[in-house]
């Protein structure tokens, strides 16, 4: 039992976090509930709509259900690269003989640029008129046909948002997952060859089972960062042309900055964290149907 | 090694006999490899080059050869046209107070929670979890009518209590679970020399956290200087502009871009970020790296 002199302890070391956690995070989070029941334009009163917002949201908003399909395929092809470019890069990489300390600093330098300067640097590589990087790459090899604007182009201008989301901690999640495969026992390795298991066999049956805990947090991790993604799209077209590259994120942060429509927004931006808790719990779930057995 | 010595033995391991098929498998994962490297880094090269090339060459010119001549001259226009001093000035102040305050509070949470302990320990830190899972976009708008409330938009706090409050849950766990290392036997020869709980903190506990403050440092220091959606909500005052929104700045009206300036900045601003993971790259690449098997 604590005597009373560390309860007092426990008092005094606890309650400035948790005062600057609370005023930061947990309050803000309720009033967002609260808030999600009203109208508001941030002026006038508040009028109270109960569930309105939400009722809007999901049968009379086709923009709520747009951004979110979009928002969907962001993660998709952010995951491309952070999940699967990532894992094909990791288990190269054990099998590379020199260099690999220096690759592993290289590949992560993007994660240290931040997404203001990343969106720039993008806007140039994707320019049309002046070719930018892309498109003098594609003409250099032959490809002028595929020159476009990127982000201008309706049919291109969701992938190319969402790839330098991909593109910039890359290096993270393949540096996590090689720290994974390190971890898988060599001797194991070493017998289902010697049993004449190729390659690819070794990955599927040996390598893979070992990084599930890791894979699954770092598609977890993946997940829940691309639901979250913002800036780039923010900045590189805001959205635009039209809706082609609004996601949830950028739509619930125009309904409340530009539209002030706070109790909208406020509902917009419950409805991103149930996306995260949904996700999380499908991936959970999807797990345990496959089962936890190695 | 002379590199004719180098040349060799990549040859050789090529070329090394009875295993023809897995030179071949080598030499096409090694192209792989190098081809994602690239990926990765010549676009931050390419910010470079053109920060280093003379206006005129840019806009003539071809992206992968090097500047005719090194200049220094779009850095001097970085500094002239926008107000890069003060965003960095304004970075600097927000990314030491907010760095200071998660060590701080973070050191005393874990300590709480982990060395002193106490009935709803596991709770609280349960608490903490609810900030890793839930997107800062929940609080934008709240927090927005807060500081509206006590005049607090366009001030560093606007920035800094946020960025606190959601870096706070991590610094929390890296905490807790290093002091779960620390041996009991240290804090029951302390008790027994008379120390009470806050000597014991500061004697023991917040010296043996070096190491674990490096790192919450630096992951944080990344988040903080780089933060863009908390200071592009709270922050309209032209004077109080941090290093990204001072960036974005510089895209001018209608796509009228000085893009070699515009990368001098950039160049500038992600200096003291790349100097901190060059110095303490060891820990940082095998922190990562070692991160989610020790979970």
């Amino acid at each position: 039992m604590l005597s009373y002199r560390s309860r007092i302890a426990v008092f005094v070391f606890l309650t400035p976090p948790l005062l600057a956690y609370f005023v930061a995070v947990v309050l803000p989070i309720f009033q967002s509930l609260y808030l999600s029941l009203f109208e508001w334009d941030g002026i006038f009163d508040p009028v109270f709509v109960g569930l309105g917002n939400y009722v809007k949201m999901f049968t009379a908003d086709p923009s709520f259900w747009g951004s979110l399909g979009r928002s969907l395929v962001y993660v998709a092809i952010t995951l491309v690269f952070q999940l699967g470019v990532a894992l094909l890069i990791a288990n190269l990489l054990t099998y590379a003989t020199r260099g690999r300390e220096i690759i592993k600093t290289l590949v992560v330098l993007p994660a240290i640029v931040s997404t203001v300067a990343i969106a720039l640097l993008f806007r140039r590589l994707y320019s049309f008129d002046p070719p930018g990087l892309i498109n003098q790459v594609l003409s250099l090899v032959g490809l002028e046909g595929l020159s476009r604007a990127w982000l201008s182009d309706l049919g291109t201008v969701l992938t190319a948002v969402s790839v330098p989301e991909g593109w910039r901690f890359f290096g993270i999640y393949m540096l996590i997952l090689y720290g994974g495969l390190l971890a898988v026992p060599r001797d194991l390795e070493e017998a289902a060859k010697l049993d004449g298991a190729t390659e690819w066999q070794i990955f599927r049956y040996v390598r893979f089972p070992y990084l599930r805990p890791v894979w699954i947090t770092t598609a977890i991790m993946a997940t829940t960062n691309a639901l979250r993604g913002f800036d780039i799209p923010y900045l590189l077209t805001n959205g635009g042309p039209g809706e082609s590259s609004e996601l949830l994120t950028t739509y619930m942060y125009k309904t409340a900055f530009a539209h002030t429509e706070f109790g909208y927004a406020s509902a917009l931006s419950v409805a991103i964290v149930l996306e995260c808790l949904i996700a999380v719990g499908l991936i959970l779930f999807m797990v345990r149907k496959r089962g936890f057995t190695v | 090694m002379t590199s004719e010595a180098i040349v060799n033995r990549s040859l050789s391991s090529i070329l090394r006999p009875g295993t023809g098929s897995l030179g071949l498998h080598r030499i096409f994962s090694q192209a792989i490899i190098l081809l994602i490297v690239l990926v990765q880094v010549y676009p931050l090269v390419w910010i470079l080059l053109t920060a280093l090339r003379p206006a005129q060459e840019f806009a003539a010119g071809n992206p992968f050869a090097l500047p005719s001549v090194i200049t220094l001259e779009n850095f001097q226009r970085a500094f002239a046209q926008g107000n890069l001093g003060h965003y960095l000035l304004n970075s600097a102040i927000v990314t030491l107070a907010a760095d200071a305050l998660i060590v701080a509070l973070g050191m005393m949470a874990a300590y709480a929670i982990q060395v002193l302990g106490f009935k709803y320990s596991r709770f609280v830190l349960g608490l903490f979890i609810v900030g890793i899972v839930v997107p800062a976009h929940v609080t934008l708008v709240p927090l927005f009518l807060n500081y509206r409330n006590f005049g607090l938009l366009n001030s560093y706090w606007s920035i800094i209590v946020p960025l606190v409050g959601f870096s706070l849950p991590m610094a929390v766990y890296l905490f807790q679970s290093f002091y779960s290392y620390i041996p009991r036997e240290l804090y029951d020869a302390a008790t027994v020399d008379g120390a009470g709980p806050y000597r014991t903190f500061f004697s023991i506990t917040v010296p043996m956290s070096v190491n674990t403050v490096v790192t919450v440092v630096f992951v944080n220091t990344i988040f903080i200087w780089n933060d863009f959606i908390f200071a592009n909500t709270f922050v309209l005052d032209k004077d109080m502009k941090t290093v990204p929104l001072g960036l974005q700045s510089y895209m001018g009206a209608m796509g009228s871009i000085d893009w070699t300036a515009t990368f001098a900045a950039v160049c500038v601003t992600v200096t003291p970020l790349l100097l901190a993971l060059l110095v303490l790259n060891r820990a940082i690449i095998y922190g990562i790296q070692g991160g989610a098997t020790k979970g």
